[in-house]
Parts: C-alpha cells; sequence; structure tokens
C-alpha cells in the first residue's frame, strides 16, 4: 500500500454581509503548518480593507513575526493585474510565503463570488439574462475579466 | 450569515515505487469540480505526465481547455516553472482554475522534499531546534530571503556564517 508522503487542504467560505463588502474565512492545513485568515474586501474598487491571521502551527520561533506582514496586503486590490506577485512579495517573501498562498486563495474564493454571486441568487427564480448576458455584464464590473480565459476570450471577440 | 461561495482544495503526493511522485490536486466549489494529476521523476523533477479533469464548470466550454495540460510535459520544477505554466495553461487561451491546479501540485512536490527536513528539526530538543534550523539553513542556502524566519534580522540567522 502507498502511503501518502505529504497532503495539503485549503477551504475558503465567502459571505457577503453589505452590498459592498465580502468577507472571507480561510483555513489552510498541511503536514508541516496550520493557519487561518479573515480578509474583508470592499466593492466596487475590490480593495483589501482588513486581514487578520492566526497561527495554528509553525516551524521556527521567527514564524509569529510573519502576522504583521498581513497588513502590507491592506490597500491592495486584488483585481489588479500585478495582485498576485505583489502578496507574494509583500506578504510572502516579506512574511510568509504559506499566509500569502492561503491569502490569494481567498481573494480568488472573493473574486469569484463576486462575479457569479448574482447568477447563484438567481437559481430557481425568473431571471431574463442568458450565462453569456450576465457575463458580459460583469466585464464592465469586474476589472481584469475580459480575455482572462479560453472562454472570456472568444466572449470578448464576439463584443467586437 | 450564510456564505455566498465556498472552495474545498486538496492535493496529495505518493512515493511510487520507482522512486517517481505521483501528485494530485483537486478543488470542489459552488462553481467548479476539477482535478489534475501528474508523474513527476525524481531527481531531476520533470513532469512526464499529466491529466486533468473539469466535471463541473459554469461555461461548459470550460472542458476544452484540458487539452493544454499535456503541454506541460517535459518542465522542469524549478526557477521558471511557475510562468511557464501559466503561460500554457493559464492565460487567455487557457484555463486559470487548471492552471492553479498544477501550480497546486508544483507546491506539493517542493513541501514533499521540505516536509522530512523540518521533521528532523522538529524531532530534536527544544533547546536545539533553532541551530537545528541553521543547519538546515546552511545545508539549503537558498532558503535564505525565502521568508520573515529567514531575512536579515531573524534571531536565527544571528552570527550565522554560510557560504552561497
Amino acid at each position: 500500500m502507498s502511503l501518502l508522503s505529504f497532503a495539503r487542504s485549503k477551504i475558503v467560505g465567502v459571505e457577503h454581509p453589505e452590498q459592498d463588502t465580502l468577507l472571507a474565512h480561510g483555513i489552510l492545513d498541511d503536514n508541516i503548518y496550520s493557519l487561518e485568515l479573515d480578509v474583508e474586501v470592499k466593492l466596487p474598487l475590490f480593495e483589501i480593507t482588513r486581514v487578520e491571521g492566526r497561527w495554528r502551527r509553525y516551524t521556527t520561533v521567527e514564524c509569529p513575526h510573519a502576522l504583521a506582514k498581513l497588513q502590507n496586503a491592506v490597500g491592495l486590490r486584488i483585481v489588479d493585474k500585478e495582485f498576485g506577485r505583489k502578496i507574494r512579495q509583500v506578504v510572502g517573501k516579506e512574511g510568509c510565503t504559506h499566509f500569502a498562498n492561503l491569502l490569494l486563495e481567498c481573494c480568488d474564493g472573493i473574486r469569484q463570488a463576486a462575479v457569479y454571486g448574482e447568477w447563484v441568487e438567481s437559481q430557481g427564480k425568473r431571471f431574463a439574462q442568458t450565462k453569456r448576458d450576465y457575463c458580459r455584464s460583469k466585464f464592465e464590473t469586474v476589472p481584469g475579466l475580459r480575455n482572462s480565459c479560453i472562454v472570456y476570450s472568444r466572449m470578448s471577440k464576439e463584443d467586437f | 450569515m450564510v456564505l455566498c461561495y465556498s472552495r474545498n482544495k486538496c492535493a496529495t503526493v505518493v512515493d511510487r515505487e520507482d522512486g517517481s511522485l505521483l501528485v494530485r490536486a483537486g478543488v470542489e466549489d459552488t462553481l467548479f469540480t476539477g482535478a489534475v494529476e501528474m508523474v513527476v521523476r525524481v531527481p531531476d523533477l520533470e513532469i512526464v505526465s499529466v491529466e486533468g479533469e473539469v466535471r463541473r464548470a459554469f461555461h461548459e466550454e470550460c472542458r476544452e481547455a484540458t487539452s493544454l495540460l499535456h503541454e506541460a510535459v517535459g518542465l522542469r520544477i524549478g526557477s521558471g516553472v511557475n510562468k511557464a505554466i501559466n503561460d500554457l495553461v493559464g492565460g487567455p487561451k487557457g484555463c486559470p482554475r487548471l492552471a492553479d491546479l498544477m501550480l497546486e501540485c508544483v507546491d506539493q512536490v517542493i513541501l514533499r522534499f521540505t516536509f522530512p527536513r523540518i521533521k528532523e528539526v522538529q524531532s530534536v530538543k527544544e533547546e536545539d531546534r533553532v541551530e537545528a534550523t541553521r543547519e538546515m539553513l546552511r545545508q539549503n542556502p537558498a532558503l535564505l530571503g525565502s521568508c520573515v524566519a529567514f531575512a536579515p534580522g531573524s534571531s536565527l540567522l544571528r552570527d550565522l556564517e554560510i557560504q552561497r
């Protein structure tokens, strides 16, 4: 029987408490590390307004100092082109790469919720828009969505 | 307050009898279910096979992107691999969700090799642990500057001499 030599799990949940606010709670747990994050993002700018982290399991006496570096993410916009690179630098390299990893996971969850949330909410109700029209309408409100993948590249071409 | 979106992601590594690694990453969220499985040769860490599937997605066309996964065969896990995966599998002609699962696999391979060293450090007495960490740094100088624990000013680096 083959044993697992390494395993990592991540869980992200997103709440939408106010029209202009999305909140994510994330957990990362693997053979080495265990950590948690809460992230608040404000719309329509998709700006991070609050981050809080907690360690459950870490490896060195210096790891707790990484928590303060999470504040480097406040003020950044999750839809900016260089967002991932910035987080990997100012939260990851200057703090902890695993917190940066979980923060990006949480922010991606928030982005998905912002793009598709209204569609999910509309299920079971009368909704006139087709999926394509719905997504096209999001091109105007979610920066960076246009041309972001094979499907949205095709839709962007259809627009012109 | 109920959730408007939830995501579960899991990644694993299995050491195979021939010495290679079988790496899997899967995600299930409100909108998407997908998985990637790759075999990585050791010690050169070349990706020798990649397979993947999109079981559920907002758009039917998302499944087409799985054909791009084989483009990553031949890449070596090391400097530049993340950009190569994003260029080949993600981006405007691909699927960022599948690229993300591949990057998750790459991370797991690195952590698979980090884990025994960390385990060794953790196994020594608490008062010897700082010195054990410093020894790990001497053996792996690439870790220097990789995080706050291994940055200038860290107590772990005080008077530490490392030949890079």
